[in-house]
């Protein structure tokens, strides 16, 4: 049986895990704080926009799981706001526990509060994992999603300082460059200044300390919209996210609130009596980061050169997915190129040609393109998400983008694709 | 590819980030070794968050005081034990396994500085016990002082290994100490046994050639062999312990020739036990600037040894080769 070592237990991580276990592997997945999910446990945007295409398309592939579980967490369904629609907005506060019994259950073994700080190689392979305690794991194939996110002394130097995110990373450690460990550099995201990283794109704030009018409206609808106080509108902003797709005009004009279990604020970061002076925000504290009305975190510093098939190049056994293997945003998109990633990890112990996944689907066509555009310098500032901005935009006139599910179906079958991750191999 | 990992002793205390920060040489953050993005190891406060928190300055170094002796005790063969008055802030930090000083005359110029391993620490009183074998120029100078003495501290490397004692509870563990090495072998018993662990304490005269832990340890309730290390009857007994039992951890106080030798029974008795050892570099600042102390690895890292935690067969295998 190939064992297969998966680095990062975010949604990518989640995902990739699930699909390499489906496809016979025997699955490790190694998370260095003491929940699943990573900045999951935070977001909560799903289907809004393109999105839901490639959520239909994953699930026709046979990488449903995750995505029943985020429709079945979800608070608020079909949810329109500025410049997106049919939203499923999930709980945050629900979801973890979820996600870590289906892992269970399936038999994936799980090592929380273990962190992965080094690699034994042999030649151009790794051979095993090492953690912080000095204990190592080896393995066959390694798949790294360890994201791009932080540590501390990149969120200050590219960023406001830690503003103490939900990766906590004072208390577990930093987040280290698997890929650049085993001998590969990272690519760097840039933003419009060519200064690197990017802000994370929303904050969240507790849902109790608001007003009770809006607090009810939120429950009800799952969206709250809020004029800024015109002399604190500040159009530069949008130019610090992550989140090219909320970087419109609306969200620098209005407060856009979306009820994610928590208030989620849809902007980097917001000073805390400036958004008091917002009225029914006059009591609002920061739920995540903490210090959102400071800063937040910052990422895209840490991205492996891969092909289309997820395997890192010039590492014969280490695959990657989500923020990892490129410039993208969302739980979607690391669940789609999780899944890619943890079914060729099953693929490449064998021997196998490793799947690529056809252009004439959307999550095909977002990890190709996300990887030409990388390479180029004006790509490295640009964001790739199936829910906005650029990508969205390519997805509407490639004809890719549609919520009709019988449509994405007859896709994936015309391409002969359809379960593809159920296939056992091993 | 496996990056030697060295911790620093100072990491996350009131003295970090020190002045190797302003040089862009600290031993574990890489913006401050001027690269460019985070490559560190370290799980707590960011050295260089609070490093810019700090107004892209060091923190402050470690204090000189004068302090009274209190009590000075004289054996045959060099040893001298010293009771000496500090404030119970001070005494408190070198209450520590591998807590050391730099004690030296008032009147004489800061090169005299020796370092010296705290045996004990009344963090209560404000006191703290130092014995120390007169050797050489600035040990002969010591032994002159009468009843002021001038104390830089607190210093935390005098051990290799420390994390391990701090980890390790209620198992099994053996100490081997010889000669003046019974001095930082105190405060690793008081912890071990603090600890809920189950000590096998073996001590050796060694030159100094006295027991001098006896009293401390009869009043720990600890019983001990004594023998002599290096000889045969020294290797059979070690080999007896270790065919009998498995220790979690081993403690080898002495020179680099007794780590070695002890080593190599271990590595026979095929003991995989965590190693704890003293560190004998030579320190005169104790900050990581003179450069007395700096080591090279086998594949050419330079280790700042008055700061640095690293494996320690690492540790001893340098030494061996250089030896």
């Amino acid at each position: 049986m190939a064992r297969i070592i998966v680095i990062g237990g975010g949604w990518s991580g989640c995902a990739a895990a699930v699909t390499a276990k489906k496809a016979g592997g025997d699955v490790i997945l190694i998370e260095k704080t003491d929940m699943l999910l990573g900045l999951g446990n935070v977001g909560g945007i799903m289907r809004n926009n393109g999105r839901y295409t490639a959520a239909e398309e994953n699930i026709c592939l046979g990488g449903q799981e995750l995505f029943n579980i985020t429709d079945k967490a979800a608070r608020h369904v079909n949810v329109n706001f500025p410049g997106h629609k049919h939203a499923t907005l999930y709980d945050v506060t629900k979801v973890e526990p979820m996600v870590r019994r289906f892992l269970e259950e399936i038999g994936i073994k799980i090592l929380l509060q273990k962190r992965v700080i080094d690699v034994e190689m042999d030649n151009k392979s790794i051979k095993s994992v090492v953690l912080s305690d000095d204990t190592t794991i080896s393995g066959d194939i390694f798949i790294e999603t360890t994201g791009s996110t932080g540590p501390m002394g990149n969120c200050l130097k590219y960023g406001n300082g830690c503003s103490m995110c939900i990766l906590r990373c004072p208390s577990f450690g930093p987040r280290i460059s698997i890929s650049k460990r085993a001998g590969v550099e990272d690519i760097l995201g840039q933003r419009g200044d060519e200064s690197y990283g990017a802000f994370s794109g929303s904050c969240k704030l507790n849902k109790e300390s608001l007003s009770e009018e809006i607090r009810e409206k939120l429950n009800k609808e799952g969206v709250v919209i809020l004029p800024i106080p015109k002399e604190d509108i500040n159009f530069d902003k949008l130019n610090l996210k992550v989140c090219q797709q909320y970087a419109l005009k609306d969200f620098a004009e209005n407060i856009i609130l979306l009820d994610t279990g928590h208030a989620k604020l849809m902007t980097p970061y917001y000073p805390l009596e400036k958004l008091r002076k917002i009225k029914g925000l006059e009591n609002a504290r920061y739920e995540d980061p903490y210090s959102g009305g400071k800063g937040n975190s910052i990422r895209y510093l840490s991205i492996a050169p891969r092909n289309n098939a997820m395997k890192v190049i010039g590492i014969d056994n280490l695959l990657c997915a989500g923020e990892k293997s490129g410039l993208f945003v969302g739980h979607t998109e690391a669940i789609v190129t999780g899944s890619l990633a943890g079914h060729n990890s099953v693929r490449l112990s064998l021997g196998m040609p490793l799947l690529e996944l056809p252009r004439n689907l959307a999550i095909g066509d977002l990890i190709a393109y996300a990887n030409e555009q990388i390479k180029t310098k004006e790509g490295l500032k640009k964001r790739y998400t199936f829910a906005g901005s650029e990508y969205f935009e390519r997805m509407k006139e490639k004809d890719l983008y549609t919520i009709d599910k019988k449509e994405i179906k007859r896709r994936v079958q015309r391409l002969d694709l359809l379960n593809i991750y159920e296939e056992k191999l091993l | 590819m496996i990056q030697h990992r060295i911790e620093c002793v100072d990491i996350g205390s009131e003295y970090c980030p020190c002045h190797l920060a302003e040089t862009n040489d600290c031993l574990i953050c890489s913006h401050l070794q001027g690269k460019e993005f985070c490559d560190c190891n370290w799980r707590g406060v960011c050295v260089y968050q609070e490093y810019v928190w700090n107004g892209n300055k060091s923190k402050n170094l470690r204090s000189e005081t004068v302090c009274k002796i209190e009590e000075k005790i004289e054996y045959k063969s060099n040893l001298t034990i010293l009771k000496i008055k500090t404030s119970r802030t001070l005494s408190r930090q070198l209450k520590e396994p591998g807590a050391y000083v730099f004690l030296r005359d008032v009147k004489l110029p800061h090169y005299y500085d020796v370092p010296m391993s705290v045996m004990d620490a009344d963090d209560m009183n404000g006191y703290i016990y130092i014995a120390y074998q007169t050797i050489g120029a600035k040990t002969k100078m010591l032994k002159k002082l009468n009843n002021e003495v001038l104390v830089r501290g607190p210093f935390w490397n005098g051990l290799i290994g420390i994390k391990y004692i701090k980890s390790t509870r209620n198992k099994n563990c053996l100490i081997l100490a010889r000669g003046i090495a019974q001095a930082p072998t105190l405060a690793v018993i008081r912890k071990l046994d603090r600890n809920g662990c189950n000590l096998k304490v073996i001590l050796d005269k060694g030159k100094i050639g006295e027991i001098f832990l006896s009293k401390y340890l009869k009043d720990l309730e600890i019983d001990y062999t004594e023998i002599d290390l290096m000889k045969n009857e020294g290797k059979l007994l070690i080999n007896n312990i270790l065919a009998k039992e498995t220790y979690e951890l081993v403690y080898i106080g002495g020179s680099d020739l007794l780590q070695k030798h002890i080593l190599s029974l271990l590595e026979k008795n095929n003991c995989n036990s965590n190693l704890v050892i003293t560190n004998n570099e030579k320190f005169c600042c104790g900050e990581g600037i003179c450069g007395s102390c700096t080591t090279f690895t086998e594949n050419g890292e330079l280790i700042k040894t008055c700061k640095s935690q690293m494996d320690v067969k690492k540790t001893v295998e340098r030494r061996n080769m250089l030896g």
